[in-house]
């Protein structure tokens, strides 16, 4: 981003933050309302960032709301247990609702979420001796409520601090990497070994309980609620804070949160007295938030927080130390992988039909046939992005066809995709650093606590990672944006990535792709040494000699069916071989 | 549940007429939502916006110029055609260009919602218009003598203009060549480009096309219901989303049966169950909830398999 372009947003944005605060410091209603709005906004940010278009925060606000109103003025307990009460309430809401809704695309999850904030009014209606019905409930009666307002504003800008801790910690720590990984490229991330579904689930859940802490503290700083409050429009007023400031970074999202709030209060009081028409201009916020969102998405789709970003300082070198274990010699011929019987059928296309082979603990496996015979999406199946239709897929001797993507990386298998799936907007270094994420065990609680043992583990994995970059070739690019590489660079990436993980088989689709022959030569010899320190191999590729030069098996596929399996120098005999890649006369 | 009431036949029917016509709004609107879904690949949350403001041009055009009833439809839908060609313009076509995701273009239909309903709620503020009775005559019709089957003259007019709808509809999307355009942008975007079709010029006659319905639409239900406020579109925004799932999104002769089935549904909960006018809302989310998770692909919509 160049110069002036990155002060400019600021410049205009935080004088009117600024003047607001100034104004609403006289007006503590208004600060109250602007520090809420902050902390809504974070609330959509948190789904937004998990690539979840929920709008589902309304809902969980007025669960909030009511869930501390009715717990405080029904049951006489003070906020100091209502409001965590009903925070629990909504991640309990939040968890159960999450089950089947999170399965749910894009759109239909949008959707979803909408009727489930229609619901909650709804509900809120339904139930007028709890709620107060469609009238509201009057918080006021046996409620310290004016003994509140003095310590009421102090407790938000408390909460929001903590919550801005929160969130600065998460975005540094692997929680936060792995979200980023799996907004770029979810696919790729489940072959990281990240529970993609875990991870959403647990966005869902903080998004909720964030709303519902707002909504708290907004009953008691309204006093009274009216389930208007909680219509579509606030689901829209609060996915308008995060979009202005941008699903990337969380910081985006309170200043989104603050302007949005701010410009129509400053407004009618500074233009408000010269323009009459300000005065009373009722739709002039929801206006601002409908120009706001329409003028981000076109113009400035990283939303504020992409004019602001930093570059993460690291201490340099310490790469040397770490190399991947030695696994030693194993008793070659131990089976790891089985295939029996696999088959996959998209429709009525019979893409595999039948496959069986193994592969044997330490040796080199190559997959070969022409365009279209199945070679990908047996790596594919292997790696547990779909299942297979029949057949079994056995691992050291437990059957993992219906584990999902992420547990088969665990237990110990990695991949590169034929079509590149690299992390484009993250650097090279965090690429392959994505790679040691089911190595680095620090647990949400060290992260917060900021216990030295995170930083260990994540100078640890640096370090490793820069290690691997070095011996592919790779150490110059470590800073680089991964999407700006070439194609053979990017592949080599892959391969760095997916050795990061430390798998015992490594699944290599076509990466010798794109390469010349000196690269091809040397990829060869990279792949050979791989195997001298105990990774066992499958690998699809195009380049005949490169596969005979370092396969121990070859298995031929061709529209689906095994057509031929032995050593390279048998397979590169077979009648059924030379027929399908040379046709017959 | 009031028994008695099963026993009445026309009881029954009178629910039926009235459930069927309900529907046929909902399909007429839901049609314009389900076939912009399916040329985009994107929910338009603005068609809601769209539909109020043409109601309010109808109402503008029968009631302060005092024109007939086929002039405040014709004008309607015009407008909804105008608005929705505006939309394309400004919140979803820079968008294609950048070749960004989905999300994004929902958000900016979000924008443009908010943006029409405020501005439509500052020009004629909150309250309730209606229109004067020379417009169509609010007296029903009986059938069956006096305690039989009552329809009201709107709600004959809006089973007559839907089936004409409908009909135009599955004409112009099947037979014309335009439609076939249409088909073929739904189908494969990129290899229609290949084939020498102007995407944009298409897609811009999907918004025509999908405005005029909401126009139409627009104009019915403020004759049926004979309330038109700027918050109007709140209310069938959801249905036509739940109708769109429903028949399976992107699927016209889908949308005319999921709307004549939350139509006919809605309104019998309404007749049958206790407190029913309180729970239809959530008996709409409830059928909405359930179709999700049970078919997330609709009645009649097409099971994608995940393919390599």
């Amino acid at each position: 981003m160049s110069g002036p372009r990155r002060w400019l947003p600021w410049a205009v944005i935080l004088p009117i933050v600024g003047l607001d605060l100034f104004i609403c410091v006289r007006n503590p209603g208004d600060l109250d309302r602007l520090l809420i709005n902050m902390i809504l906004a974070l609330s959509a940010f948190v789904t937004l960032h998990a690539k979840l278009l929920s709008l589902a925060n309304a809902g969980f606000m007025a669960i909030g709301a009511y869930a501390s109103a009715i717990i405080s003025v029904k049951l006489g307990l003070p906020i100091a247990v209502s409001i965590p009460a009903a925070v629990l309430i909504c991640a309990a809401v939040a968890l159960v609702i999450g089950l089947p809704v999170l399965k749910l695309k894009d759109v239909y999850l949008a959707i979803c979420t909408l009727g489930f904030g229609e619901m909650v009014r709804v509900l809120i209606i339904l139930n007028p001796d709890l709620t107060g019905g469609s009238t509201g409930a009057n918080l006021s009666t046996g409620f310290p409520y004016e003994a509140m307002k003095q310590t009421r504003t102090w407790m938000l800008a408390l909460l929001l601090a903590f919550l801005a801790y929160l969130f600065w910690a998460i975005a540094r720590s692997r929680i936060g990497r792995a979200f980023r990984a799996l907004r770029e490229n979810p696919q790729a991330a489940a072959t990281m070994g990240i529970d993609i579904v875990a991870y959403r689930r647990f966005a869902f859940v903080l998004s909720a309980m964030i709303a519902g802490v707002a909504g708290a503290f907004y009953a008691h700083s309204v006093g009274s609620l009216d389930n208007g409050d909680f219509k579509f429009n606030r689901a829209l007023d609060i996915l308008s804070y995060a979009v202005l400031g941008g699903s990337g970074q969380w910081f985006g999202s309170i200043l989104g949160g603050g302007f949005l709030t701010a410009l129509p209060i400053l407004l009618r009081e500074v233009l408000g007295s010269s323009i009459g028409f300000l005065k009373n201009f009722a739709q002039l916020p929801n206006i601002i938030n409908g120009l706001a969102l329409l003028l981000v998405v076109i113009f400035l789709p990283g939303g504020l927080a992409s004019v602001f970003t930093f570059r993460k300082k690291r201490r340099p070198g310490a790469a040397a130390a770490h190399a991947p274990p030695e696994r030693g010699r194993p008793a070659s011929g131990t089976p790891l992988l089985v295939l029996d019987e696999v088959s996959r059928h998209f429709g009525g296309l019979e893409a595999l039909s039948k496959v069986g082979f193994q592969v044997e603990e330490g040796m080199i496996c190559g997959l070969i046939g022409p365009n279209g015979a199945g070679k990908t999406t047996l790596i594919n199946l292997v790696s547990g992005l779909f299942p297979p239709s029949s057949g079994r897929i056995v691992w050291l001797g437990r059957e993992i066809q219906h584990r999902p993507a992420h547990r088969i990386a665990r237990a110990g298998i990695a991949r590169t995709f034929q079509n590149i799936q690299l992390f484009r907007d993250m650097t090279v270094l965090d690429n392959v650093i994505v790679g040691r994420h089911t190595h680095i065990r620090t647990s949400l609680l060290t992260t917060l606590l900021r216990l030295p043992r995170e930083g260990r583990e994540e100078r640890s994995a640096q370090g490793e990672a820069l290690a691997l970059l070095e011996r592919l070739g790779l150490a110059g690019l470590a800073e680089q944006q991964a999407g700006n590489l070439s194609y053979g660079d990017q592949r080599r990436v892959e391969i760095a990535r997916a050795l990061a993980q430390h798998p015992r088989l490594l699944l290599l689709d076509e990466p010798a792709a794109g390469m010349n022959e000196v690269e091809t030569a040397r990829l060869g010899e990279f792949i050979l040494e791989l195997k001298q320190h105990g990774t066992t191999l499958l690998i699809v590729e195009h380049h005949m000699d490169l596969i005979m030069k370092i396969c121990d098996r070859i298995v031929v596929l061709n529209f689906g069916k095994k057509i031929a399996q032995g050593t390279p120098a048998l397979v590169s005999r077979d009648d059924q071989v030379l027929e399908a890649y040379l046709g017959r006369d | 549940m009031d028994l008695s009431l099963l026993a009445d036949p026309v009881f029954l029917l009178q629910n039926l007429v009235d459930g069927l016509s309900r529907g046929a709004l909902y399909a007429v609107y839901a049609m314009g939502l389900t076939l912009i879904f399916g040329v985009l690949d994107i929910i338009n949350l603005a068609h809601a916006a769209t539909f109020m403001w043409c109601a309010i041009t109808g109402w503008m055009v029968m009631a302060g110029l005092g024109l007939p009833l086929p002039a405040g439809l014709l004008a309607a839908m015009l407008a909804g055609a105008c608005i929705a060609l505006l939309l394309e313009y400004v919140a979803f076509r820079p968008l294609r260009r950048e070749g960004s995701d989905r999300l994004s273009a929902m958000i900016s239909s979000i924008g443009m919602s908010l943006i029409l309903v405020s501005i439509a709620e500052a020009v004629f503020g909150v309250e309730t218009r209606r229109f004067p009775s020379s417009v169509l005559s609010p007296r029903p019709f009986h059938l069956g003598g006096l305690n039989g089957v009552r329809i009201s003259p709107a709600q004959i007019l809006i089973l007559a203009a839907s089936v004409v709808l409908m009909g135009t509809m599955g004409y112009f999307i099947r037979r014309t060549r335009m439609g076939k355009a249409i088909r073929a942008i739904a189908a494969d975007q990129k290899a229609a480009r290949l084939l020498g079709i102007q995407v944009d010029r298409v897609i811009a006659v999907t918004f025509i096309t999908a405005g005029a319905l909401a126009g139409a639409a627009g104009i019915l239900v403020g004759l049926l219901t004979n309330n038109i406020v700027p918050d109007m579109g709140g209310q069938i925004q959801l249905r036509g989303l739940a109708v769109v799932i429903l028949g399976g999104m992107g699927n016209m002769e889908g949308a005319v049966l999921g709307g004549l089935i939350l139509g006919v549904v809605e309104t019998f909960s309404i007749a049958y169950l206790p407190g029913g006018s309180d729970l239809k809302d959530a008996i709409v989310f409830l059928i909405l909830f359930l179709i999700l998770f049970v078919r997330p692909n609709g009645i009649m919509g097409r099971k994608s398999g995940a393919r390599a």
